[in-house]
């Protein structure tokens, strides 16, 4: 007599496993942090998705600078969306299950200070990443995650853009 | 989560699958060498990628893996005679050498010539440390011999096992790749397991099961570190090498010996699994043998006389649920590799990927399929060699390191990620 371990691994059995949708829809925010980004995600966002959306620049209230960890829960920002809508940075924030970051290597780290904190804040998920290119330097990659370490839960230094779509798509986004 | 055509692609292996094809660009583990230990030994069948398939070692020390089965009327082989430099099929008397060349057909007049128009598929078997290895892809495109630094090492640093896993490979590999269930599932056994206890980096492990990932892409495969919280605002790296199809290798502790896998597919729904010990400096202990040979560390015990387990899921791999209540093991299974394989295995032959719900943390598993799939395309669209199939790629060590706040371990830790002769493993 085999036991229930073994006689429930099998592929027979595997097809009476329950089939429903065991998830919900999650709400994924697309950040593209610089010019080379911004085309990417433009053309992620033309793509079905179940939940995510997408946005394609920051800015701030006129500050030169990114505020201070301090200052981030009152910091004034806006995201633009691919309609060329503005948004409410901390809207979007508040809305989000997870926020991906993505940023060539050598980005601006502006966005990404303050994207961060506003995700530290309010303890959202956040994905940084990165995209190399064959001319890209070990140091504009490693400044760029210097940039975003603090504040992403996952950093992945990707070498083709199509990785942004798979993990969004692994992701169910 | 994969769309159902994805997980067919990643999970096939056979013959003229893409994913068959692309494993069949590199020399795999096939055997441990103890399985073939005289010249006229007894062949053994295996299984490979889908492939039914006999290893002997002829008169001569000549390692050959061919078709299990005789050309003439489909006898498996198994049952031959093993001597004067071939297997004879007991039936007729056929018989072949290690190429799988046919040399005599008895029946039929020597000066016919008959045997040489009888060749049975045959694939090379070397020996590269405690490793028979194959390579199964078309002969004009086979690579250089394997440099897997276990493999390279003077005997007495290096211990190399393998075990029956009742799984689809991938499932087993993603495994491997994914550091962060080492806080929960193995927690029991990092101040106790002999090969494991003792090290300071059990502690970081043990206080701090929120890691946070960095995935890092390199020429063969990827880095995967797992950042915990160190002292002095410092973090502690572990970090995994994966080198494509299947090899990845833990991150060691303290200055035990280092450890890693490898997953080759026996069909679609089974896998070996292997794992390695080996210390880059010095021999293994007469107590770290004996205790990989008792099963400790990432080895198994067996059921005498096989490769499988003796925790399998014919006994409900042995659960203890007091050991689990008492805390001794997070799921009540003992041993590092059988709680591995127990779930694993508890997923079904084959897991149906459209259904599973991945997180941030699991990026390195994405990022492994993802490169999986681009190098199986790559290879069967254009003929691209895939990586991991270069030797150079094989030089790679996992390591454990403390860093930082600023400090990158794609770049503080890059002298420690790669084999180098004579230098210890980089730890903590």
């Amino acid at each position: 007599m085999a036991s229930e371990s073994s006689r429930v691994t099998t592929a027979t059995e595997a097809r009476f496993r329950i089939n429903y949708p065991n998830s919900k829809r999650r709400a994924v925010k697309v950040v593209a942090l610089d010019a080379e980004s911004r085309q990417l995600v433009d053309e992620l966002a033309r793509m079905p998705w179940d939940g995510a959306s997408f946005f394609t620049s920051v800015s701030f209230s006129g500050n030169a600078a990114p505020p201070k960890a301090s200052e981030t829960g009152s910091v004034e920002a806006w995201l633009r969306d691919i309609a060329g809508q503005t948004k409410n940075l901390i809207e979007e924030i508040e809305t989000a299950d997870v926020v991906v970051m993505v940023s060539a290597a050598g980005g601006d780290a502006q966005a990404a200070l303050l994207i961060g904190e506003a995700c530290a804040v309010r303890k959202t998920t956040v994905i940084g990443l990165v995209l190399q290119t064959p001319s890209t330097t070990d140091e504009e990659t490693s400044r760029t995650l210097k940039n975003m370490r603090p504040f992403a839960t996952m950093l992945v230094i990707a070498s083709g853009v199509e990785y942004v779509e798979a993990m969004l798509t692994a992701l169910r986004a | 989560m994969l769309r159902k055509e994805q997980n067919d692609l990643l999970t096939q292996t056979g013959p003229g699958t893409p994913m068959g094809n692309m494993y069949r660009q590199y020399w795999i583990p096939a055997m441990l060498a103890e399985e073939l230990p005289e010249n006229d030994c007894p062949p053994v069948r295996i299984k490979l990628l889908s492939e039914r398939l006999l290893a002997f070692r002829d008169s001569n020390g000549k390692y050959g893996l061919i078709d299990e089965f005789c050309a003439h009327r489909g006898v498996s082989l198994w049952f031959g005679r093993n001597e004067e430099g071939g297997i004879r099929c007991p039936y007729h008397g056929w018989k072949y050498d290690v190429t799988g060349q046919c040399t005599e057909v008895p029946s039929e007049p020597e000066e016919s010539g008959y045997c040489k128009k009888i060749k049975l598929k045959g694939y090379p078997l070397i020996k590269v440390g405690d490793v028979l290895w194959t390579y199964m892809g078309p002969p004009e495109e086979q690579p250089p011999y394997p440099e897997w630094e276990f493999a390279l090492v003077p005997p007495e640093q290096t211990f190399t096992s393998k075990r029956l896993q009742e799984c689809n490979w991938l499932q087993a590999m993603e495994g491997g790749i994914d550091s962060s269930h080492v806080s929960f599932l193995h927690r029991g056994n990092l101040n106790s397991d002999p090969l494991f206890k003792g090290a300071k980096g059990n502690q970081y492990n043990l206080n701090d099961s929120k890691p946070v990932f960095e995935v890092v892409e390199h020429e063969g495969g990827l880095f995967i570190g797992a950042r915990r919280n160190a002292e002095d605002g410092k973090f502690y790296w572990r970090i995994t090498p994966w080198v494509m199809p299947s090899f990845t290798m833990v991150p060691p502790r303290g200055d035990h010996p280092m450890h890693g896998h490898f997953w080759i597919p026996i069909d679609d729904e089974n896998c070996w699994a292997w794992s390695f010990d080996y210390h880059p400096t010095r021999a293994l202990t007469k107590e770290e043998r004996q205790a990989m040979i008792d099963g400790k560390g990432i080895h198994v015990k067996y059921v005498p006389g096989t490769y499988r387990p003796l925790a399998n899921k014919d006994n409900d791999y042995l659960i203890d649920r007091e050991a689990q209540k008492a805390g001794h093991t997070y799921s009540g299974v003992e041993g590092i590799a059988m709680q591995d394989a127990s779930l694993q295995e508890s997923m079904g032959p084959i897991i149906d990927r459209t259904k599973e719900n991945l997180v941030s943390t699991d990026n390195g598993i994405i990022m492994a399929r993802h490169r999986l799939m681009k190098a199986a395309r790559a290879l069967n669209d254009k003929g691209i060699k895939p990586p991991g199939v270069d030797p150079k790629h094989h030089h790679v060590r996992s390591a454990a390191v403390i860093l930082g706040p600023d400090q990158a371990f794609k770049d503080a830790a890059r002298e420690d990620l790669r084999v180098r002769p004579g230098v210890p493993q980089s730890s903590v």
